[in-house]
């Protein structure tokens, strides 16, 4: 069954088409991974599901239901949740408080108080392994801590459906593999269903049941990652034509 | 922490029972200055709730005292209605033109909903002075004299305004613990991101606005009950709310005691010292605006919170310079 479901997506800016005419799908309990060269409409995409932008044209369906356009705060209390591409916390607040944001006002937390809400902030900041950071301000700690905390912030908020924007961007190989470890454990542990925008190829390609590639705004594929890897369209739009043509020619 | 917060409530009761014995301690010029500190702290910790918490510059906040002031002052005169019903409809109608105006322009982020506050509060005055069958207009009105002695009504102005005062006071504690306070907190400190948390940002904002119009308009309203003569020019006057804001930065916008303390801090420096020069006055103003911004930003409650040594201080003044 599909948990999300994109009908003809756009979103035009002025005369740009950043998303045109998506048609997507992700499976309950699949990991879709999403690339696209930059520019390729990725995060607008994500955006659109989001409410964060009014789609231009076309429907998101959410567990069969029409969610077009619903407002941000509608849709994290439907069960969908998302990380940003540059980390958005909440500075002046520490890492706990930060956390405890996502269970107040996630989905089902109306009757949550706020002891609660602090004791589920201390077991996801666990879960992310940085529970000793739990009391740091923001600004204290580094930028792979605050990419966990963010997802800590995330999966406190309990969606069915989560949303990653590039959070392997900006971490050591190290880092890379924890992450990827972290992101296979809430799929196969939590049973969350996943949509991952990454530029790691390796890790996308390590951790992805299907893979989505965008192009100036249109989908050129979907495929497992074995064969996107050996997609044309995909190596095209990546590495440009002429290595396309050159790689054609000696194989 | 339970011997700490054992020790906080007997000493905000020892507080609140001086307060209350204040008036028969000591009578006269003092007890007028302590009305004025709580009024001031009313009006402070009134704007905390929109600017502190939520981070939402509301300069025009003076509007609400001057909703309230007009609402007291006409039921009063052309209706013959009570004084306290006047102020707590005061309160109400300030709430609710805040609910009102707060749907559309709680939509403006930063300096331009600074602006906008100002244009109501401008629009607002001129419409005080244009309908003058309602406001008599720029003559201002005179309200109904008390039957009370001086001194018996120089009381009850002071309990009053002390009710109102603590009922903000309490108010803004309870906020400041709860969801509301956390939500606001979020907003301030990042409101995309604090959306895509599942806040509903403009509710959380409006719902800011509306009790920092509430308390304002109480205080409007007592401000006309006691001073028996309002004018648009004193009750919409932009700076009551910029000598609230200085005090809310002294404090420390954002918590609950320092709005409290920068405004008894701040009116009694004034009624001391500056009192005396009148053209000075707004120049040492100003000069604490500069030195609260250059060392102390995040307000007076940061010295016992971080126990502050001038080095420190001297800190801040770098890290802003860079």
């Amino acid at each position: 069954m599909l948990l999300i479901q994109g009908k003809k997506l756009s979103k035009h800016f002025g005369g740009l088409p950043a998303v045109d005419q998506v048609d997507f799908g992700v499976e309950r309990g699949e990991i879709l991974g999403l690339i696209g060269p930059n520019g390729a409409g990725k995060t607008t995409l994500v955006n659109v599901i989001t409410g964060v932008f009014p789609a231009t044209s076309g429907q998101v369906f959410f567990k069969g239901e029409d969610i077009t356009n619903l407002s941000p705060p509608k849709a994290v209390k439907l069960g969908i949740a998302r990380t940003f591409q540059i980390v958005q916390p909440f500075p002046g607040m520490t890492v706990r408080e930060n956390v405890a944001i996502g269970a107040l006002f996630g989905k089902g937390s109306h009757e949550k108080d706020i002891k609660t809400a602090f004791q589920d902030a201390e077991r996801w900041l666990e879960f992310v392994n940085l529970g000793q950071y739990k009391n740091a301000e923001v600004n204290e700690i580094n930028i792979s801590h605050r990419k966990r905390m963010d997802l800590a912030k995330t999966l406190a908020m309990e969606p069915e459906l989560l949303m990653l924007d590039e959070v392997m961007a900006g971490l050591n190989t190290k880092d890379i593999e924890e992450m990827m470890a972290l992101v296979q454990q809430i799929n196969r542990e939590l049973d969350k269903t996943l949509l991952v925008i990454e530029h790691v190829m390796k890790a996308l390609m390590g951790i992805s049941h299907r893979v989505m590639v965008l192009h100036h705004g249109q989908k050129i594929a979907e495929e497992i990652p074995e064969k996107i890897v050996q997609d044309e369209n995909v190596i095209k739009a990546y590495l440009g034509e002429r290595y396309a043509k050159q790689r054609a020619k000696t194989a | 922490m339970v011997q700490e917060s054992k020790k906080t409530i007997i000493a905000f009761f020892l507080i609140c029972l001086g307060l209350t014995l204040f008036p028969f301690l000591i009578g006269g010029y003092w007890l007028r200055v302590a009305t004025g500190i709580m009024m001031f702290a009313t009006i402070t910790l009134a704007l905390n709730f929109i600017a502190g918490f939520a981070g939402y510059a509301a300069f025009g906040n003076v509007v609400f005292m001057g909703i309230g002031a007009y609402t007291t002052a006409i039921l009063m005169v052309k209706a013959g209605i009570p004084w306290w019903i006047g102020i707590v409809a005061g309160g109400l109608l300030s709430s609710l033109y805040a609910v009102l105006l707060g749907l559309p322009i709680l939509r403006l982020r930063g300096h331009y909903f600074a602006i906008a506050t100002l244009g109501v509060n401008e629009a607002t005055k001129q419409f005080t002075l244009i309908y003058r069958d309602l406001t008599e207009g720029g003559m201002g009105i005179t309200l109904p004299l008390t039957s009370l002695s001086i001194s018996a009504f120089n009381n009850l102005v002071y309990f009053i305004m002390f009710a109102i005062l603590l009922a903000c006071f309490l108010t803004s504690y309870v906020v400041s613990k709860n969801r509301v306070g956390y939500a606001l907190r979020a907003i301030r400190a990042n409101e995309d991101a604090a959306q895509m948390s599942g806040i509903r940002t403009t509710y959380y904002k409006v719902l800011a606005w509306a009790l920092s119009a509430f308390f304002t308009g109480l205080v409007g309203g007592l401000y006309a009950y006691w001073f028996t003569f309002i004018e648009p020019a004193n009750v919409f006057d932009i700076m009551i709310a910029v000598k609230a804001f200085v005090m809310m930065l002294l404090g420390g916008g954002g918590t609950v005691l320092g709005p409290v303390l920068g405004a008894a801090v701040l009116e009694l420096i004034s009624e001391l010292v500056w009192g005396e020069f009148l053209r000075v006055h707004m120049l040492i103003f100003g000069a604490i605006i500069v030195l609260v911004i250059l060392f102390l930003p995040s307000g007076m409650m940061e010295l016992f919170r971080k126990r502050y040594s001038l080095s420190a201080l001297l800190s801040n003044l770098k890290e802003r310079s860079i």
